[in-house]
């Protein structure tokens, strides 16, 4: 049915950086390949700022709106599914060193100039003791890296940090934040990509979209550095309406927490255990009892 | 205040089924399931999967409501396989690319591993979003007094 149905896919990165990969998918289906950017979108957990609890705020931003930008303060999340519960999961009451990472923020400005509140202020401290770790048998702590929950870029010099809020001399901002493993589906603070671009056909052959333009299609919409890939259609060429896309342009970039290779890595057996716990249970599930008897009846 | 917890979107409850199956009454070797907290990632890639495969003669899926976090997938057979066999062949078919995959992106990425991977961002640019370079602004006028004294 589908030509590419039987070849192999393959992949072919064409870039990898620090924070970003870009790759071409060929020989997958578009909705394989955009069940792929919808995963690595949404489905991979990070840690995030979760609560804040506000001790002083005399800034001129409210409560809210600082917990907000300090839950998009992307944290070091390296080994996620090893190194933190989910909270959900845990056997703490409210939350533990095994389920949540905690930070601190704590400046006053005491100087005649404008201060910046960022994210290089933000301080991971221990749990306060619990006696909880003797009982508890988990082995999270020991997976996870030095900076793990510390603010991205942090402990890098050159990387410029990011700023909460500005002060002025008087002012004085005193918080503590709990971190929680979460994924993007819950809140967009937990996804590790800042953008995935997706292109396929690029010269359009398909015709999966129309271009709106004003005198001239070609010169509006120039194609994009992709086109190179593919070879140009010629201006008598008939349209094949069978024709399937099969070679995807992906370029991830990720916002710090966790690196590309990490989440395309991520993505696949997120989506072998997704796709896996659907084919596990539907092989023993039979058929619901209550509609069994509706078949008979 | 009577909010769903977030999490019950993608996190099957306690004895929550994942899947079930309703056989068709109408139409033979036809079947809907309801696959539970799972949206069009495996939705739409499931449905793609069975409409490759020969034995199918119809295979679709829905969401019903966006908030409910469900979907439908409705498949027919030509009758040499049953519509739960075919989904489960698909499913494996479907991990099975993705191992492929896998394998693929790994030594692909073997081959490109350049400075170090994992940890951090590197090659930000030192200015921050706002233009400057960080540090603080200047100082207010009337410096020396308090900026209460007016």
């Amino acid at each position: 049915m589908q030509s590419h149905d039987d070849l192999e896919p393959t992949v072919r990165i064409r870039e990898l950086k620090k924070d970003r990969v870009n790759f071409v998918l060929g020989n997958v289906d578009l909705a394989f390949a955009n069940s792929l950017r919808r995963v690595m979108m949404a489905d991979i957990p990070t840690v995030a700022i979760d609560m804040v609890e506000i001790e002083i705020n005399t800034t001129v931003l409210p409560d809210e709106f600082i917990a907000h930008r300090l839950g998009m303060v992307p944290l070091m999340s390296s080994n996620c599914d090893e190194a933190i519960r989910n909270t959900r999961d845990c056997t703490c009451l409210a939350g533990c060193s095994f389920c949540s990472i905690l930070l601190v923020l704590n400046v006053g400005c005491h100087d005649d100039t404008t201060m910046e509140v960022t994210s290089a202020h933000l301080d991971v401290i221990p749990y306060p003791e619990e006696g909880l770790e003797t009982q508890d048998s988990g082995e999270e702590l020991s997976k996870r890296g030095e900076y793990f929950g510390h603010p991205v870029g942090k402990n890098e010099p050159g990387v410029a940090p990011i700023l909460i809020c500005k002060i002025r001399k008087g002012q004085e901002l005193k918080v503590k934040c709990v971190a929680k493993k979460g994924i993007a589906k819950e809140h967009a603070k937990w996804s590790p990509c800042s953008a995935v671009s997706f292109e396929y056909d690029p010269y359009n052959k398909l015709r999966h979209t129309k271009y709106w333009f004003e005198t001239d299609e070609r010169g509006e919409w120039p194609t994009s550095d992709n086109g190179k890939e593919e070879e140009p259609p010629r201006d008598d060429e008939p349209f094949d309406f069978n024709a399937k896309p099969n070679k995807f342009y992906f370029e991830v970039e990720t916002d710090g927490s966790l690196g590309p290779q990490e989440v395309v890595m991520k993505d696949f057996s997120n989506f072998i255990t997704t796709a896996g716990s659907s084919r596990t249970t539907d092989k023993i599930g039979q058929p619901h009892p209550r509609t069994q008897n509706t078949t008979r009846g | 205040m009577n909010a769903p917890n977030r999490y019950e979107l993608y996190v099957l409850e306690d004895g929550e089924k994942p899947v079930e199956i309703t056989e068709d009454t109408k139409i033979p070797n036809a079947a809907t399931i309801k696959i539970v907290k799972q949206d069009h990632t495996l939705g739409n890639m499931l449905r793609a999967q069975l409409l490759s495969m020969p034995q199918i003669l119809f295979a679709g899926y829905k969401v019903p409501h966006p908030l409910h976090p469900y979907f439908l997938i409705k498949i027919q057979t030509d009758g040499t396989i049953t519509p739960q066999a075919i989904l489960h062949q698909a499913c494996t078919k479907l991990i099975g690319t993705m191992s492929s995959l896998e394998t693929k992106f790994n030594r692909e990425f073997s081959f490109k591993d350049v400075e170090g991977t994992g940890v951090g961002v590197g090659g930000m640019p030192t200015e921050d979003p706002y233009g400057g370079t960080g540090g603080a602004g200047g100082a207010w006028s009337g410096a020396g007094r308090d900026y209460l004294d007016f």
